[in-house]
């Protein structure tokens, strides 16, 4: 297979970044495609070319497949990366770029196929013997069917867009009483994300944990795990903070899931980047979940402990290389990565778009911040609210946590609200620093995590503020022209104004 | 100089005195305790403070009268006026809750839903108006229980930062 020369990104943000990022390392020249929304964004000045596609609606620009096929033709581009969300795990998509010519980025059309439904995938995972949580392995027909079956595995239960992800379309049901209300809800967020209502059962497990295997294939069948990501500090299942490894993990435990992972991968016939999610019990029994069959946001932390670039991996295995290694490299030292959001937590997590107006980001040793903004940028109103990934590195989980504390402390960020105080909440927290946090950590302490004042710094606040009035009235003070002195600014009347009166007259 | 300040939360404005000392330095007075302060402005909006030799970094953003401050971590928001804006402020009957509260919209987004309608009774922490912005829904709660006398949000309707929404008596 030729090798890759010029890449198209077709994405936005930190993802697009940094995936031309490790394009132009291998001297491989990159495409930028844009929203109306995103002219001055980041992404469109790190890369080679750039091409406009349409309105700030993702609907009508970064997910209109012949718009982003077209420029490829138009700019030349061999190849596509998806990057994460958008049409990373479109198979019509990746159909249609075969049908191009192009090169597309991540795995085959028929793989995304078996794991984008999630019925589907369930399915497909029980014949390959991989354990799955206790549920149903198809859509459920009608609300009665659904109660019947709730009933019989005993609830808690969540109910599961078939369709879905990011946490829409799902539903924790305590009872049989709020059953009814729940399935109507999930039925029409199903409908209105993903177009498609079925909704399927799954048992609800008490205190899971959310470990998931990155997994990774060649073209040739070899496929190998890259260890874990602990990722249950999750906030409407959205998650907030990853690590690897996880604290809760045996090496015994880890070559188990990583084995399992694996299978499941080559039972789809995997190719390239991909995460095998699984829950894991009090009783450190783990469940299949799902699998994402792209490049995941907190694939940094990986990164940091094997030392591998898995974009360049994922070029590679586009291409057609072999893969360079061919077990499971032992993890080294710790990472942590945060996910800076444009919110405020504290009014309820409100999205806090806007102008950034100036901007200071974390470095030193061992740190990494993933960003798409900058000073002077307009965080747009249509998109994700993620700005940012901050991830660190540590000899140990101990150093790891501090040092995240450290680059967090270090952020600043003025225009718009950010959850950075958020996070150093999180990481400060008796449960995060103990290591054994499950999927309901973070609802569970939302008002502690949202911080104690410290009533020193309140004061400092204080102080500060007052200065800073004085400051600016002094300021304004020497700008202002004055009132009462001589000269022309007094209160005479201006000429012009003169003029326009007798004019009315 | 007398200026009077409002953290989050506090009911009543405190007052604190400020005495310039000259080279950056400054007396600051407040509920009886005095501090010497060294505030050296090292670049627009930012001010290096040092306190019974204690370092802060304090990054400000200002909103109007109110001052946002970022220290080690922590951010404050406080309303700053001196006595002219004071009894200007208390004419127009802000610096409280009480009174006329215009519910604003947070930033730049699209109207969901309307909750209330004029001549509505509501309590306080009751949903007025869902705006959604970056692909999430946002309830706007009211401050506090009162009659709806105004409604300007209109559903379907794109809103700008700022937006008058609702107002609540």
């Amino acid at each position: 297979m030729p090798k890759i020369r010029k890449v198209l990104v077709a994405n936005r943000g930190e993802i697009a970044i940094r995936v031309m990022r490790t394009c132009k390392d291998l001297g491989i020249a990159t495409v930028a495609v844009y929203s109306e929304a995103d002219r001055s964004a980041l992404h469109v000045r790190t890369a080679d070319q750039a091409y406009l596609v349409g309105p700030p609606p993702s609907r009508e620009s970064y997910l209109v497949q012949e718009r982003i096929l077209e420029v490829a033709k138009q700019s030349g581009a061999d190849a596509i990366h998806p990057g994460y969300g958008f049409l990373s795990e479109n198979a019509s998509f990746v159909r249609a770029c075969e049908k191009a010519g192009i090169t597309f980025i991540g795995p085959p059309a028929a793989a995304m196929d078996a794991m984008g439904e999630k019925t589907r995938a369930r399915a497909n995972m029980i014949k390959a013997g991989v354990p799955v949580v206790p549920g149903t392995t198809e859509p459920i027909g009608t609300i009665e069917e659904a109660r019947e079956y709730a009933q019989k595995i005993g609830f808690p239960i969540m109910l599961k867009a078939a369709g879905g992800g990011g946490g829409k379309g799902m539903r924790r049901v305590e009872g049989l009483g709020d059953f009814d209300s729940a399935w109507r809800s999930a039925k029409s967020e199903a409908m209105s994300s993903f177009g498609n209502d079925a909704v399927y059962i799954e048992k609800y497990l008490e205190k899971p944990h959310h470990v998931e295997i990155q997994v990774f294939a060649d073209q040739y069948g070899n496929t190998i795990h890259l260890n874990e990501r602990e990722c249950s500090a999750q906030r409407r299942h959205q998650k907030v903070v990853e690590e690897t490894p996880s604290p809760i993990l045996t090496p015994e435990l880890r070559a188990k899931m990583g084995e399992v992972a694996v299978k499941a991968a080559k039972a789809v016939n995997y190719v390239g980047a991909g995460t095998v999610e699984f829950l894991v019990d009090v009783h450190r029994n783990f469940y299949f979940l799902e699998m994402n069959t792209r490049l995941q946001v907190e694939h940094p932390v990986t990164e940091w402990v094997t030392g591998l670039d898995l974009v360049a991996m994922q070029i590679r295995a586009a291409e057609g290389e072999k893969l360079p290694l061919f077990e499971a490299p032992t993890p080294r030292g710790h990472a942590i990565e945060v996910r800076v959001y444009a919110e405020d937590p504290a009014r309820n997590f409100m999205p806090s778009p806007g102008k950034i107006h100036a901007l200071r980001v974390p470095s030193g040793p061992n740190v990494r911040d993933d960003s798409g903004v900058f000073a002077g940028f307009t965080v747009p109103n249509y998109y994700d609210p993620m700005i940012s990934k901050l991830s660190v590195w540590g000899a140990t989980r101990e150093e790891a946590i501090a040092r995240a504390k450290r680059a967090l402390s270090e952020y600043v960020v003025k225009g718009i609200t950010t959850n950075i105080r958020y996070l150093h909440g999180i990481l400060s927290h008796p449960e995060f620093v103990g290591g054994d946090y499950d999927t309901s950590f973070l609802t569970r302490q939302h008002t502690e995590l949202l911080g104690q004042e410290d009533s020193k710094l309140s004061e400092v606040a204080l102080l500060a503020s007052t200065l800073h009035a004085f400051q600016r009235d002094q300021k304004r003070a020497k700008t202002l022209p004055s009132r009462s002195g001589g000269g022309d600014s007094g209160n005479r009347i201006s000429p012009w104004r003169l003029a326009l009166k007798s004019r009315r007259r | 100089m007398r200026y009077f300040t409002k953290q989050q939360g506090q009911k009543e404005a405190v007052p604190v005195d400020l005495e310039s000392l000259g080279q950056d330095r400054y007396r600051l007075t407040v509920n009886g305790k005095t501090f010497q302060v060294d505030a050296l402005s090292v670049d627009q909006g930012t001010l290096s403070l040092l306190v019974d030799g204690q370092s802060y970094n304090v990054e400000f953003e200002e909103n109007g009268d109110e001052i946002g401050t970022l220290v080690r971590g922590q951010v404050n928001r406080t309303d700053v006026a001196d006595e002219r804006k004071l009894r200007m402020r208390a004419a127009a009957g802000s610096f409280s809750v009480e009174g006329r509260q215009v519910i604003l919209a947070p930033m730049p987004g699209k109207v969901v839903k309307v909750l209330v309608k004029v001549g509505e009774e509501v309590k306080e922490g009751q949903g007025l108006v869902v705006v959604e912005a970056m692909k999430m829904e946002n309830e706007l709660k009211s401050p506090k229980a009162g009659k709806v006398t105004e409604v300007f949000a209109k559903e379907g309707t794109a809103v700008e930062n700022n937006a008058k929404l609702v107002v609540v008596e």
